[in-house]
């Protein structure tokens, strides 16, 4: 009986994270097609202007790959901030850490469940545009961990930050700020080689950009996984991934106690 | 029978800046039994909400425990939330864009009910027996106050906890939704025998509905009694002094605990008398005054009037450094009625 409910439980978890994220994402399905298309059209605008003009479609598929990893990141970024205060807000993250569930367990559903719906959206978004501007990314399997590496990273990141929102509530500034610093150093439209040392530096330990770099070389320069191995990047990526997720579940642990210590978990 | 809400020595202390701490709760031991509706009465800043929010698990105490059906909030997390419902106030507790039904499901499977049956058939019960079920599909959003509030107690109750927190259930209902809300409440527990805790600022609710009843005031207990023996102990104090013509109101000062009104030709005083103030000083200085006694009758207090009596009380005594139970003119209603 409890193997059994320990199995289903998180599946539960899952599922009901979903379909809650569906329900709320449907009801402000204006602002979610409107965000889409402005989405797809920040790409196209910002290849042209890096481009000068003329983007070709195999200068824009690094691009594009990066541009959406950095769509996660954003994703994820809000959902862990924003969502966070918002719930505050309304009394429903009250709600659900009057849970009988560990909340670990129920922060893991929420994030699998922001990952699964962004990777719709991504799906979404990444097809228009190969469609249209005639973009090919081939499927490379060699890619799967490497994606998955990038994206613990990433939500270590937006633990982070759900953490310091939980304490600091108005860390929404700091977190648009952090989004669109991760647009432009990534490496989405301006690889990092070609920046200055000290913003090449800087923009290496950002969550998503060796990420993004190591999954471009296995994805469209067709490297194998032993060579990135090799020349240290992807033991890079792990050690950076890591470290993001083991800080990052650290610090929201640390700001679920200080809510709970100064009665913060349903204040704003 | 195991309490199905035992506190102990509970505390909580807010830290601020410098010397600027904040003791919401001190030293708070409170026992509700099983199947009660028990009050949870105090001004605002008197440390309900903080009470009920660390028997919910949300605020950690700074001393003491709490443990819902035996079960240590802290230590035993898992089981204890099992054990509560709760709606807090100030907020909307579910989602707005959300439908009733939608919102029953998603906080059912988070409150861990995995059947999804079981979960079906509670969450039309319950929004049959709360009139919601015709709009079940319409988003929270789109209802009265009252019907929000009504979905945030069904969501409570979703899991079937035996025990219901309640915080200000009432607040900004309109008189129907308020007495809809009421009766609910008294057939949780007379048909389905749940214990529940209510914190509320209309005493006349408080006094219709709860079995026994806390009184609070800056994070201390006043009282916490039965609520009839409550209102027992102090029909012994309450009197109205009829007197014939006018007093100054300067007299009245002189006299704390009592009101003075008018009423055909006749000065009504009306209050609690003390130690400091029994019934024969008041007669004795209407004769001095030279005032003619038409009558000294027992007056029937309400819960309300108790309440203010024994908040007054609490202000007026120097309690920080003495504790409450040795100060001088408080100790009477104190002995009597405390826990």
């Amino acid at each position: 009986m409890l193997m059994t409910r320990t199995v289903l439980m998180p599946g539960t978890v899952l599922l009901n994270e979903c379909y809650k994220r569906i329900i709320l994402l449907w009801s402000y399905r204006f602002n979610f097609l409107t965000e889409t298309f402005m989405i797809g059209f920040l790409f196209i605008g910002i290849s042209f202007f890096v481009s000068g003009g003329s983007p070709a479609p195999e200068q824009m598929a690094p691009a594009l790959l990066g541009y959406l990893t950095w769509f996660f990141a954003a994703f994820a970024i809000g959902d862990m901030s924003q969502g966070i205060r918002e719930e505050t807000q309304t009394g429903t993250l009250e709600q659900m850490y009057m849970s009988p569930l560990p909340s670990g367990l129920l922060l893991a559903g929420r994030s699998a469940a922001s990952l699964l719906v962004s990777s719709a959206m991504v799906i979404l978004v990444g097809g228009i545009l190969m469609l249209v501007l005639g973009i090919r990314i081939p499927v490379r399997i060699e890619g799967a961990p490497i994606f998955a590496l990038t994206i613990s990273g990433l939500y270590g990141f937006a633990f982070l930050l759900g953490g310091a929102t939980l304490v600091f509530k108005q860390v929404n500034a700091l977190s648009n700020l952090l989004t669109n610093m991760l647009l432009f150093l990534n490496g989405s439209f301006l690889t990092v080689e070609r920046m200055p040392v000290w913003l090449e530096t800087f923009a290496r330990s950002l969550p998503t950009t060796q990420g993004i770099d190591v999954l471009r070389r296995v994805m469209l320069d067709n490297l194998s996984l032993a060579s990135v191995w090799q020349d240290g990047s992807l033991v890079w990526l792990i050690g950076h991934s890591v470290i993001f997720l083991v800080v990052g579940w650290g610090v929201f642990l640390w700001g679920e106690r200080v809510a709970r210590r100064r009665g913060l978990l349903g204040q704003y | 029978m195991k309490a199905a809400i035992e506190i102990e020595s509970l505390s909580k202390i807010f830290r601020g800046r410098g010397s600027d701490d904040i003791e919401a709760v001190s030293q708070l031991d409170l026992t509700v039994e099983p199947g009660q509706v028990f009050g949870f009465l105090g001004s605002n800043g008197a440390g309900k909400t903080t009470t009920i929010k660390m028997a919910c698990g949300l605020v950690q105490p700074t001393t003491g425990t709490v443990r819902l059906n035996g079960y240590d909030v802290r230590r035993q997390r898992g089981q204890a939330m099992q054990q509560i419902g709760a709606v807090l106030e100030g907020t909307r507790n579910v989602y707005w864009r959300m439908n009733a039904w939608q919102n029953l499901l998603y906080f059912g499977r988070i409150k861990g009910v995995t059947s999804g049956r079981i979960l079906k058939a509670r969450a039309e019960q319950l929004l049959r027996e709360l009139d919601l079920w015709e709009r079940r599909k319409d988003p929270v959003g789109e209802y009265s106050r009252g019907m929000q509030q009504k979905v945030a107690i069904a969501a409570a109750l979703i899991a079937d906890p035996p025990i219901v927190l309640l915080d200000e259930p009432t607040l900004g209902l309109d008189v129907q939704a308020s007495r809809t809300v009421r009766e609910w409440i008294s057939q949780l527990t007379k048909e389905r025998g749940k214990t529940v805790v209510l914190t509320t600022h209309q005493l006349d609710m408080a006094e219709n509905l709860c079995d026994r009843v806390a009184i609070m005031s800056r994070g201390r207990l006043l009282a916490h009694r039965p609520t009839t023996e409550l209102l027992d102990l102090f029909r012994r104090e309450f009197y109205q002094i009829r007197l014939r013509g006018s007093i100054i109101p300067a007299d009245v000062e002189m006299m704390p605990g009592f009101s003075a009104s008018q009423e055909n030709g006749h000065t009504v005083l009306a209050g609690a008398v003390s130690e400091e103030l029994s019934v024969f000083d008041l007669v004795d200085w209407a004769r001095r005054a030279g005032l003619d006694l038409v009558s000294v009758t027992p007056a029937e207090p309400n819960l309300e009037e108790i309440f203010i009596e024994l908040v007054e009380r609490a202000d007026q005594a120097p309690w920080q450094d003495s504790g409450v139970e040795q100060n001088g003119s408080y100790s009477r209603a104190i002995s009597e009625i405390g826990g």
